[in-house]
């Protein structure tokens, strides 16, 4: 029998691949031998990111890391993926709610409904602001032509950022050409080893979100080829991939935040952070009305959060 | 046949003719809307589309005018041999290999109606703040690598003739 | 089928299919199609249209037709007239002088326009047809324009460099800035040949006689001098609010178009074909841009997705077991010889992703290198068989320049460039130095 060869790609970057996804394949390849290999690809290597999702869907990419709303994929969950306001707030928050909270079934059947299998989900990043000019208020977002996600840019506009969409690797350039002012997609870690802590000189500490989702996803087919025991193999060092960013990302953001020289830290005001979160919680209802399925799912997210407050420390630090 | 490749040949040139001399405005309009962006950035607050409706000007401008740029022939080749040909082998010769960038500018279309109809399927829309719906510039490409088959059909009607010694 | 085997198959045949003389895009396009088909497996046939949606989002593209009409409403309306009028007088003594005085123009127009067309259409209209009536050697003067125009990619602004710039994901800014003193340096020694070359043997280029120098008054040399005045006035429209960051590049170069024009309407030289005659160009050539780009990128998507990029880094780095600078040297030969048959665009679309990680990896600079790696496109866009220069020196030049004075005229020139390029190879502060200070690196 003839090796399986997947081309992979990934939403990421040469820089951020190296962390958040090529070990993991690395590892796959050595374990699978000549059974199975998988090509990695980065960010608009083979494809353009827009068309991303497409391109999985016929099988000309087998294989895709991403979150659900930088490939734009014409699911209901799209909103969901790439940052939904204060939805998590710790690593920990999206491998529980997609393993305990009922995510993963919703997103197995959307993603089957378009002929793409969901493999699995459990990355998570935090979602800061790196800026050129400082933000030490509210006030100080306005005009400001930030890179992030669409989800993120929709929610972000009504305190006048400017949300722009460019492919990933041509951020930092963007920064420099003044097509940017900043970048609002992740945390001080992935900042700093993809190169934006160069131009952006500045670090906002209050993360207006918690809930960037990495996922796994394979053609169909493709995905249905695969002996059983690779695609155990495939959970599995996907897994491992997750694992790996829990522990990359927790220790980054507090080492780069003492010892980082590159980024000068600032916070807002707390009354201005309480306008976000209540602004927040507005923008889950506008989207809870937009389909059932949606409904569903903010549902998942508000109830999570209720039982993480009642909870109470070491989940959530809040006032109430 | 003479007479419909000479119908052919007069009626696409034509059309496309006359689309490259419009679409040779474009640059006006790539220039007005970036000109725009700088005003609107500088003295207002910077705009949503401004980026993207530039990229979509310029996608339609070299689309839609490269008929026009063929009939200009501003097409480099590489003139090693070619250069020094009669005009009856060049004539041989690219009737051959123009069947090769018809080949091209067919799988370019293949793939541009393929994603038009998922773009109309899905209604996508671009992953930006702005989010303008993909079916309309997906559609001007289609059209647009159409018209280039169109064009590249003409010039092999051309050179065959002048194979035979003929002229459309 | 091996990697190296995919490797050597898509490149031959594309060279094959360039030779045929088929249009350039059409040539590369067929192979990445075919490929595609061929060896892709399921859903291949789609990345030729994925292409031309990454050639959408690739925003620094928008400068390329700005540039480009840039250059022909400054060419076209001849508002770099009194520029050469002002090299002329001022040069005249100097045996080569009006040959010294175009390299001048040409560093002039390069700074005021990001693609060697505009210096090469100035050059082959307003000081080609003056600096044959008097009496310079015809070979001499035809590689003059050609070696000169080239440096239009190397001094900022450049479309080169800010393509290099989002392959290699370097700053524009410090490309642009580490550009400039090599650019100057090339300036330099292109004068420097033609100085020497013309002690030696007057008659290339003899000098103004001086019943003609006499009977220009100092008042009207120094009236003259304010010529000098318009390519700076333009320079620092476009460039004063980009580099404060007031407005971003792709904003800038169409202030910089919107400026050329005014200064054309201005001086009163916007005729109707003038307008006629830029507009049209400017579709044309960014046409001819634009579809060799996508075809190229098509090419290269097929090429990494093949596996195809693997091979070639895996000869560099393990077969080959060379020291990092054998490495750097082998590929700047490879490049220039590749060079010599690829056009420039594609060149830098399929091989610049293959060559840029490598030098990454060998621990070079990536700014130093983009300098390196524009100048070899400079000597790519020079030498024969393929090169823009060549259909453009062809179609402007007047009729007693054959092909054979074409081909011939450059061979000094392409020497010098090689020198040059040597010198900032070994000397790498030369395009770093102006970058570190500005930058404060
Ligand atoms: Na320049
Ligand atoms: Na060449």
């Amino acid at each position: 029998q003839s090796k399986i060869r997947w081309r992979m790609q990934t939403y990421a970057g040469v820089a951020l691949a190296d962390h958040v996804i090529r070990p993991a394949i690395e590892s796959f390849n050595k374990i699978a031998g000549d059974e199975m290999e998988i090509e990695l690809y980065t960010a608009d290597q083979l494809v353009p990111t827009g068309e991303l999702f497409r391109a999985m869907q016929q099988g000309t990419i087998d294989a895709v890391q991403s979150d659900d709303d930088s490939m734009a994929s014409p699911t209901e969950v799209t909103v969901f993926g790439g940052y939904f306001p204060f939805a998590s707030r710790y690593s920990l928050d999206v491998p529980v709610l997609f393993n305990q909270y009922g995510l993963n079934e919703i997103w197995g059947a959307e993603y089957e409904k378009v002929g793409v299998k969901h493999i699995s989900a459990g990355s998570w990043d935090p979602c800061n602001f790196a800026t050129i000019s400082p933000i030490k208020s509210l006030d100080d977002l306005k005009g400001k032509r930030v890179f992030t996600f669409p989800t993120a840019g929709r929610f972000l506009a009504q305190f006048g950022v400017v949300p722009v969409t460019l492919p990933y690797e041509d951020v930092e350039v963007a920064m420099q050409t003044g097509e940017l002012d900043g970048v609002a997609w992740s945390g001080i870690t992935e900042d700093y080893t993809v190169g934006w802590a160069g131009p952006a000189k500045y670090f906002l500490t209050n993360n207006i979100s918690g809930a960037w989702i990495g996922h796994f996803f394979a053609n169909m087919d493709r995905w249905n080829e695969v002996p059983e025991r690779l695609q155990e193999l495939l959970r599995v060092c996907m897994d491992q991939s997750h694992y790996y960013r829990q522990w990359w990302y927790w220790g980054g953001e507090a080492r780069l935040r003492v010892e980082g020289t590159k980024m000068e830290l600032t916070s807002i005001p707390d009354e201005d952070w309480d306008k976000v979160e209540t602004a927040a919680r507005t923008f889950w209802d506008e989207i809870a009305q937009e389909s059932e399925t949606k409904a569903k799912i903010v549902s998942i997210f508000r109830k999570y959060n209720e039982d993480m407050q009642k909870a109470g420390r070491p989940y959530r630090y809040s006032k109430a | 046949m003479t007479g419909f490749m000479r119908g052919y040949v007069r009626t696409v040139d034509g059309v496309n003719y006359h689309i490259g001399r419009v679409m040779m405005y474009g640059i006006f309009v790539m220039m007005g809307i970036l000109l725009w962006s700088s005003i609107s950035k500088t003295f207002f607050l910077p705009s949503l589309w401004t980026l993207e409706m530039a990229q979509f000007a310029m996608v339609a401008y070299y689309i839609m005018g490269g008929p026009y740029s063929i009939q200009l022939g501003s097409n480099v080749r590489m003139d090693l041999f070619y250069g020094r040909w009669s005009v009856q082998t060049r004539a041989w010769v690219d009737s051959f290999t123009v069947l090769f960038l018809i080949f091209f500018l067919g799988v370019l279309l293949y793939g541009g109606i393929d994603s038009l109809i998922y773009a109309i399927q899905y209604n996508e829309r671009s992953p930006t703040a702005w989010r303008p719906v993909l079916w309309p510039i997906k559609s001007v490409m289609c059209l647009g690598l159409f018209l280039m088959i169109l064009q590249a059909v003409s010039e092999l009607f051309k050179d065959i003739a002048h194979i035979r010694g003929e002229e459309l | 089928m091996s990697y190296e085997m995919i490797a050597i198959l898509m490149f031959a045949s594309m060279m094959l299919m360039l030779m045929t003389g088929q249009r350039v895009f059409g040539a590369i396009g067929a192979v990445a199609a075919v490929a595609a088909l061929a060896l892709w497996g399921t859903g291949g046939s789609v990345i030729p249209f994925s292409a031309s949606m990454k050639l959408m989002k690739w925003y620094p593209l928008l400068t390329l037709p700005m540039f480009i009409f840039m250059g022909y409403v400054l060419s076209e309306s001849r508002i770099a007239d009194d520029l050469y009028k002002m090299f002329h007088v001022w040069m005249g003594p100097v045996p080569g002088g009006l040959a010294i005085g175009t390299i001048g123009l040409m560093v002039l127009i390069s700074a005021m326009n990001g693609l060697s067309v505009a210096g090469m259409a100035i050059g082959a209209t307003i000081a080609l047809p003056e600096l044959l009536r008097r009496g310079y050697d015809k070979r001499m003067v035809t590689g003059v324009i050609q070696a000169g125009s080239s440096l239009g990619i190397l001094v900022p602004p450049s479309v080169v460099l800010v393509l290099y710039a989002m392959i290699a994901r370097q700053p524009v800014g410090q490309l642009w800035l580490a550009g400039i003193l090599p650019g100057l340096l090339m300036a330099g020694l292109f004068i420097l040949y033609i100085y020497l070359r013309c002690r030696i043997s007057p008659g290339l280029g003899p000098v103004l006689p001086p019943e003609e120098r006499a009977g220009i008054a100092f008042a009207e040399k120094v009236r003259l001098l304010g010529a000098g005045v318009l390519p700076l006035v333009i320079f620092a429209t476009m460039m004063v609010p980009f580099v404060n960051g007031w407005t971003s590049l792709v904003e800038s170069s169409a202030i910089g178009a919107l400026a050329a024009l005014v200064a054309a309407v201005l001086k009163g030289r916007m005729s109707r074909t003038v307008f006629e005659t830029s507009v049209r160009q400017t579709l044309a050539v960014s046409c001819m841009f634009m579809w060799i780009i996508v075809a190229a990128m098509a090419f290269g998507a097929v090429f990494d997705g093949l596996g195809a990029v693997k091979a070639i880094e895996s000869l560099f780095t393990e077969k080959l077991g060379l020291d990092p600078w054998m490495i750097l040297i082998l590929m700047q030969l490879s490049f220039i010889l590749m060079g010599t048959f690829l056009d420039d665009t594609a060149m830098l679309v399929i091989v610049a992703p293959l060559y840029i990680p490598l030098v990454k990896a060998l621990g070079f600079d990536l700014i130093w290198y983009g300098v390196l790696y524009t100048i070899t496109t400079q000597i790519a866009y020079m030498t024969p068989p393929f090169g823009y220069n060549l259909f453009l020196m062809k179609a402007m030049a007047p009729k007693e320049i054959g092909l054979k004075d074409i081909y011939a005229s450059i061979v000094p020139f392409v020497l010098v460039m090689v020198l040059a390029l040597a010198i900032v190879m070994a000397f790498p502060q030369i395009a770093l130095w102006l970058p570190h200070q500005v930058y404060g690196l």
